[in-house]
């Protein structure tokens, strides 16, 4: 590849992950860069470790070894992992907005407490977001009285919120039911555009058509193919790939 | 927003002509209007000014209105040590503006030292008025509000006014300091006049029309604060009509249950830091943490209370000194130190609140991780991705929500508490139950005694449940 190792926003290298003292290996060895700007699409059955390598970027998880760099941070050593996860912002299968607080402080609050803003400024902030993601009349209503879809963007926006550098997806659309997955997948699209750098994990094999750069199919651990969505669509080379896309692709 | 669906035609729209007539409304106003004016005519004309009592060897108590009023009864209840009550003399004068209602109140609020005495007098007084200013506003929102019958205020309304009638005769009781011997003894004068009656019937057409609104509203009426009240009352009336020996017992313990308050409520607050600590500790990642929280919980859960208040009572003096002494056979540098250790002494009601917290701490803990442990972990998850340190995630995120989960038991662990903190009478803390042991050690009055701290604590707790209940709907949340 002709970038040099600067120019890669995320730097993941032999990392490794086991669960319950060694039994369980969700992570073998696995050695990825991700360039500024990149939307990487990452698929694979369940138990290959996706969510696990996605919750490692930003240290939700720590790796029983290997390295993760972030935006040049090594995050073993940093001080702060909070600084550096506040730069990269995540969004959940399961939403987990905060129930107690009305969709406008689910955005605001981790400004005023993480990025310190003045009450107004985070307020103009998260009505800016809220715009963006398309439900700005919502903004005094509760997590509880949104649908899946519409509490979906609201995690988004308060991911973006912070401002981050990076965006992790694990699984956004998978709990959502089918006639609320495009409004979802349209705001990560727009985001796409925008220029954002993205890690997504999904099957929402349109969005990886459409929107992905590259696409990674990830089996027991490991990496086993990452090319182009084109590619991979058109001519897996591996028989594994070829093997799980039959199944999902019906 | 929960809203209790109206059973009611009345609500939600402007009344008609036809619907403001409806006569549960007449019934409010008109009975308001009385009860106003009848506080214009004369009520109670006539008020003992003097009463001198006399016992049979010659001890002679004069008392002077108002002392009189809230006392008299107590003079006779306490018989001079082997003396019998002779007869009491009582002089009676007429009251200004033949003692109408607004003139006993102007009365009272001209001298505002007696306030503070007769108070119950000022509020049996003042409840009717209120009832009748509350049936005012009530109706008023209902005939000329843009939406009807305010069905919210009905329960309001109806405690407000259903007590004017109790109030009333209560008030007159206070003439003759619920003595039925001073009522003897000046009948003719101290019985109420028409003022007194008109406000009477106005006050139970006024209950009678608020009652009759209840099928109106969904809402519940007769809830659990009703039975705090009913015995609440009872207590006082026990006291203010059989003062010999109910009004000498809650005098001597009523300091006893200002020093139980003060212990539960000092307690309590150690109590919650020490059961959030715990609490956090239990779930602790750290072994050390873990460990520590963990052994507290267990091996304090399993001593009962009353031996840890004897431990630290009895036992912790000579613990103290074992330490100072060992502090100084280790190196004469430590002599201040280890003398410091020697001379510490714990107050009786420190050690019981060092005792309470410790062993209602263990069970707050076992609450306080129950309550965390309940919350989601992608709740925290959320949190922290979102670049908030472990604490902030606890105080902004995690804590709030487990509030709702740790506050029906926690609230239960306060009237237990109360309950519990009898124990401490063993310390030399001179709380309700010492007192009482001490009355009744002083008067052998054994069933009289612990009848009068038994419903004290009953009081207590009873109000303490519901003020819990109330304080568990209000931080209730959509979910």
């Amino acid at each position: 590849m002709g970038a040099t190792e600067d120019s890669y926003i995320i730097q993941v290298k032999d990392l490794r992950k086991t669960f319950h003292h060694g039994r369980v290996v969700a992570l073998d060895g696995i050695s990825l860069n991700v360039p500024k700007g990149q939307v990487t699409v990452i698929i694979g059955p369940s138990g290959s470790g996706k969510s696990t390598l996605l919750r490692c970027i930003n240290y939700l998880e720590e790796p029983d070894s290997g390295t993760v760099i972030v935006d040049g941070m090594v995050l073993s050593e940093v001080e702060n992992i909070n600084e550096v996860r506040a730069e990269i912002g995540m969004v959940f299968q399961q939403f987990n907005l905060f129930p107690h607080l009305s969709v406008l402080d689910n955005i605001v609050l981790a400004q005023r407490v993480v990025r310190k803003r003045s009450r107004q400024e985070a307020v103009e902030i998260a009505l800016d977001l809220l715009k963006k993601v398309g439900i700005p009349e919502k903004a005094d209503a509760y997590p509880g009285q949104l649908s899946g879809g519409q509490q979906q963007r609201v995690a988004i926006a308060r991911a973006l919120a912070m401002q981050p550098k990076i965006m992790l997806f694990d699984e956004p659309t998978s709990a959502l039911d089918p006639e609320m997955i495009k409004e979802v997948l349209d705001v990560m699209l727009e985001l796409a555009r925008e220029g954002m750098t993205m890690v997504v994990v999904s099957h929402e094999m349109g969005f990886a058509r459409n929107a992905a750069d590259r696409i990674i199919f990830m089996d027991a651990g490991k990496i086993v193919e990452d090319t182009t969505p084109e590619q991979l669509f058109e001519a897996p080379k591996e028989q594994r790939t070829r093997e799980f896309l039959s199944k999902i692709l019906h | 927003m929960a809203t209790i669906e109206s059973g009611s035609d009345l609500v939600g729209h402007r009344l008609s002509a036809a619907e403001r007539r409806d006569w549960r409304f007449l019934a409010l106003f008109l009975g308001a209007l009385l009860v106003l004016l009848a506080y214009f005519a004369p009520m109670f004309p006539y008020r003992i000014i003097q009463a001198t009592t006399r016992f049979s060897k010659g001890t002679t108590i004069v008392a002077h209105f108002p002392v009189l009023i809230y006392r008299q009864h107590f003079i006779q209840a306490r018989h001079p040590l082997k003396e019998e009550l002779r007869d009491v003399q009582v002089r009676v004068a007429p009251v200004g503006h033949a003692g109408s209602g607004w003139s006993w109140l102007l009365a009272l609020w001209e001298y505002p030292s007696y306030i503070p005495r007769l108070f119950s007098y000022l509020l049996v007084l003042l409840w009717p008025v209120l009832g009748a200013l509350g049936a005012l506003l009530f109706v008023g929102q209902a005939w000329f509000g843009a939406k009807g019958l305010p069905e919210r205020w009905i329960p309001l309304t109806i405690y407000l006014t259903g007590l004017g009638p109790l109030a009333l005769v209560l008030a007159w009781f206070h003439q003759f300091d619920f003595s039925t011997r001073l009522l003897a003894l000046a009948q003719g004068s101290l019985q109420p006049r028409v003022g007194f009656w008109l406000a009477l019937v106005g006050t139970l057409v006024m209950a009678f029309a608020a009652l009759a609104l209840r099928r109106e509203t969904r809402r519940a009426v007769g809830n659990w604060w009703i039975l705090v009240f009913v015995i609440g009352v009872s207590t006082w009336l026990l006291v203010r009509f059989k003062p010999y020996p109910f009004l000498e017992i809650w005098d001597f313990i009523y300091d006893g249950i200002l020093v139980t308050l003060r212990l539960v409520i000092t307690s309590f607050g150690f109590i919650l830091l020490v059961s959030l600590l715990g609490g956090l500790g239990r779930i602790s990642r750290s072994r050390l943490i873990y460990g520590i929280a963990s052994l507290y919980v267990e091996i304090i859960r399993g001593i009962p209370l009353l031996v840890q208040l004897l431990f630290i009572w009895f036992a912790l003096p000579q613990v103290f000194d074992s330490f100072g002494k060992l502090l100084i056979a280790l190196s004469p540098a430590l002599e201040k130190v280890g003398q410091w250790w020697i001379d510490l002494r714990l107050s009786p009601f420190t050690a019981a609140v060092l005792g309470l917290t410790i062993c209602y701490g263990a069970y707050g803990s076992e609450i306080f991780r129950a309550g965390i442990s309940s919350i989601h972990h992608g709740q925290m998850e959320a949190a922290r991705s979102l670049g908030m340190t472990y604490f902030q995630a606890m105080r902004h995120i995690i804590l709030p929500q487990a509030i709702r989960v740790i506050l029906p038991p926690v609230g239960n662990e306060f009237v237990a508490l109360l309950k519990d903190s009898s124990l401490v009478s063993v310390l030399a803390v001179s709380d309700l139950t010492r007192r009482g042991r001490e009355y009744m050690a002083r008067t052998f009055l054994s069933f009289d005694t612990w009848i009068m701290v038994a419903l004290c604590y009953l009081v207590l707790t009873l109000f303490s449940s519901r003020a819990v209940e109330f304080i568990e709907a209000k931080t209730k949340f959509e979910h």
